[in-house]
């Protein structure tokens, strides 16, 4: 008969009971090797801007599309000394924001924050804070759909072609269709942008209002997509140019109104019906920004 | 003494163990118009994507020589070669469906090529893109029309327009009023026929339609069992077949 003492038996894992509930998982849910995998995939992103560079997502505890690829970045450069702020269409409060925060505050007992200035990571879905991003802060985007050529060709080998030799013309067919049927670029969100004079890049969905932010940020900038499986990356200082039309240029759009909470003529607004006459409201989206200057 | 355009010497292809075609060696001169013929299967589309970069040949050569400079297209790397297929050949589908964007409106398909070769100004894209229409015959009101809307024959004009547009070098065609009913073929050969007078077009034709190759070529050559087995001025070969099969083939065309 065959010895049976190599086989692991359940009563030989000990729970670490000195622990709180919490801290069973390693410091940021994400285990060590996981976190190296992922920490290399951005160094690679950060070398060749705008390039998507695969990495093995895991599966997160979230569903796929609410910012697993966001998660695995965030968890991969959280350090004990980190504050963290999550925002979500620009609000600190909203579902998304509330649950990834909670989500860290469980799994890394770090500090949190809702003040874009104090915060050294931010992770956001479909913004960019009005604060300008500064030196030394990591600024990570939670991305649905990495490809910006996917809806031009359907084949994943056939676009990583046309990256590497930036076989780039059909992607302004898309915009040229946009200006035929409406008179002007009706890409509003995940307008696309060429990141370094080189690759191509789907900026996430957020309003095209926020992409001259990109351009020549101070700040590291990290995309992920999780379940794509895909880190892209802008490094601090890095051109970023939306595409356009010579006689047709690049229009950063926003609703002609001021915020009606704050006052402010030059910042994203959402806009709001109020009630059942259609009556509407518009309001920055960064509720951070409009705090503060209505309690100036 | 004139160079030719493309040389091709002993090229090769075969799918396992099915020939597709063996042996080919042509040449092919400025403003001339190239037809091949021969039955189903007889290698005319094995050559024809081999010679326009669709397909990797196993043996031979193909040189390009265009404006004085050497292309030794099966020796180049892929993005240059890429680059020469996007700016020098063209390719006109026998389904237009698989040469064009269905959906994207006409003039974002006629346009798509200035726009892969760096024209970034729309204007002057929509005005190109225009004149194509007018050319290739079809009212410039259906610009913004879906090419899902246009009958048969327009798409296939379509298609033309949207290879023509960047003046490629030499353009080939596989089939181009394959699918099309008698009347709408006339028109299109029509059209290629005034196209290549106009602009002076160095063209590839293939066809298993005799009628089409003396309509349009100067030069032909027949093919069976993935070889060449004739070739020469169309008028000559039509006129005076020397090989039984070329023979078989005209006089299997029908006079009504």
């Amino acid at each position: 008969m065959r010895k049976t003492n190599n086989v692991i038996k359940i009563k030989d894992f000990k729970v670490d009971k000195s622990l709180p509930f919490d801290q069973e998982y390693n410091f940021a849910y994400l285990d060590e090797n996981t976190k190296k995998m992922i920490r290399r995939a951005i160094i690679k992103a950060l070398c060749i801007p705008g390039y998507q560079v695969p990495f093995a997502s895991r599966e997160m505890p979230m569903p796929y599309g609410w910012g697993t690829g966001g998660v695995q970045v965030t968890a991969s450069c959280l350090t004990k000394r980190d504050t963290l702020k999550i925002i979500d269409q620009g609000a600190d409060d909203t579902t998304n924001a509330v649950s990834i925060r909670n989500f860290f505050k469980k799994t890394s007992n770090i500090k949190t924050t809702e003040i874009t200035e104090k915060a050294t990571l931010i992770q956001t879905r479909h913004r960019i804070p009005e604060t300008p991003l500064k030196k030394k802060q990591i600024f990570v985007y939670q991305v649905p759909i990495p490809e910006p050529l996917a809806f031009l060709e359907p084949k994943v080998s056939e676009t990583i072609k046309m990256h590497s030799l930036s076989e780039y013309g059909a992607m302004h067919v898309k915009l040229y269709e946009d200006i035929s049927k409406n008179g002007h670029i009706e890409t509003a969100y995940a307008y696309p942008v060429k990141t370094n004079d080189r690759y191509i890049m789907d900026p996430s969905p957020i309003p095209k209002f926020d992409n001259p932010k990109m351009n020549n940020s101070p700040a590291i900038q990290l995309f992920g997509a999780g379940r794509e499986q895909r880190i892209y990356a802008i490094p601090p200082y890095t051109k970023v140019k939306s595409l356009d039309f010579e006689d047709y240029p690049f229009d950063p759009f926003k609703a002609e109104h001021a915020c009606d909470i704050c006052g402010s003529k030059n910042t994203y607004l959402d806009e709001i019906i109020v009630d059942d006459a259609g009556n509407k409201s518009f309001i920055c989206s960064d509720t951070d920004f409009c705090n503060k200057r209505k309690n100036k | 003494m004139i160079i030719p355009l493309l040389k091709v010497t002993n090229l090769s292809k075969s799918y396992d163990n099915i020939v597709g075609c063996k042996n080919i060696s042509m040449s092919l001169y400025p403003g001339e118009v190239l037809g091949i013929v021969g039955e189903s299967g007889s290698g005319k589309t094995t050559l024809i994507n081999c010679l326009s970069g669709n397909l990797e040949p196993d043996r031979g050569k193909i040189i390009f020589n265009i404006n004085n400079k050497e292309t030794d297209f099966l020796n180049i790397s892929e993005s240059e070669k890429r680059k020469f297929i996007r700016t020098d050949l063209a390719f006109v589908h026998q389904n237009p469906r698989d040469g064009l964007r269905l959906n994207v409106s006409a003039g974002g398909n006629i346009g798509e090529k200035l726009m892969s070769v760096g024209y970034r100004h729309y204007g002057n894209i929509r005005s190109l893109a225009t004149k194509w229409m007018n050319k290739v015959e079809i009212d410039k009101s259906r610009i913004d029309d879906l090419p899902i809307t246009f009958s048969g024959g327009m798409l296939q004009r379509l298609q033309i327009a949207k290879n023509l547009i960047t003046s490629p070098n030499v353009i080939f065609m596989d089939e181009p009023t394959g699918g099309l009913d008698v009347s709408v073929q006339a028109r299109v050969l029509d059209l290629i026929r005034s196209l290549v007078n106009e602009l002076n077009l160095t063209v590839i034709i293939v066809s298993h339609d005799l009628a089409v190759i003396r309509l349009l070529a100067d030069k032909m050559i027949v093919m069976k069992n993935g070889t060449v087995i004739e070739s020469g001025l169309s008028d000559q070969v039509l006129e005076d077949p020397q090989q039984e099969y070329t023979q078989l083939l005209v006089s299997s065309v029908l006079h009504v």
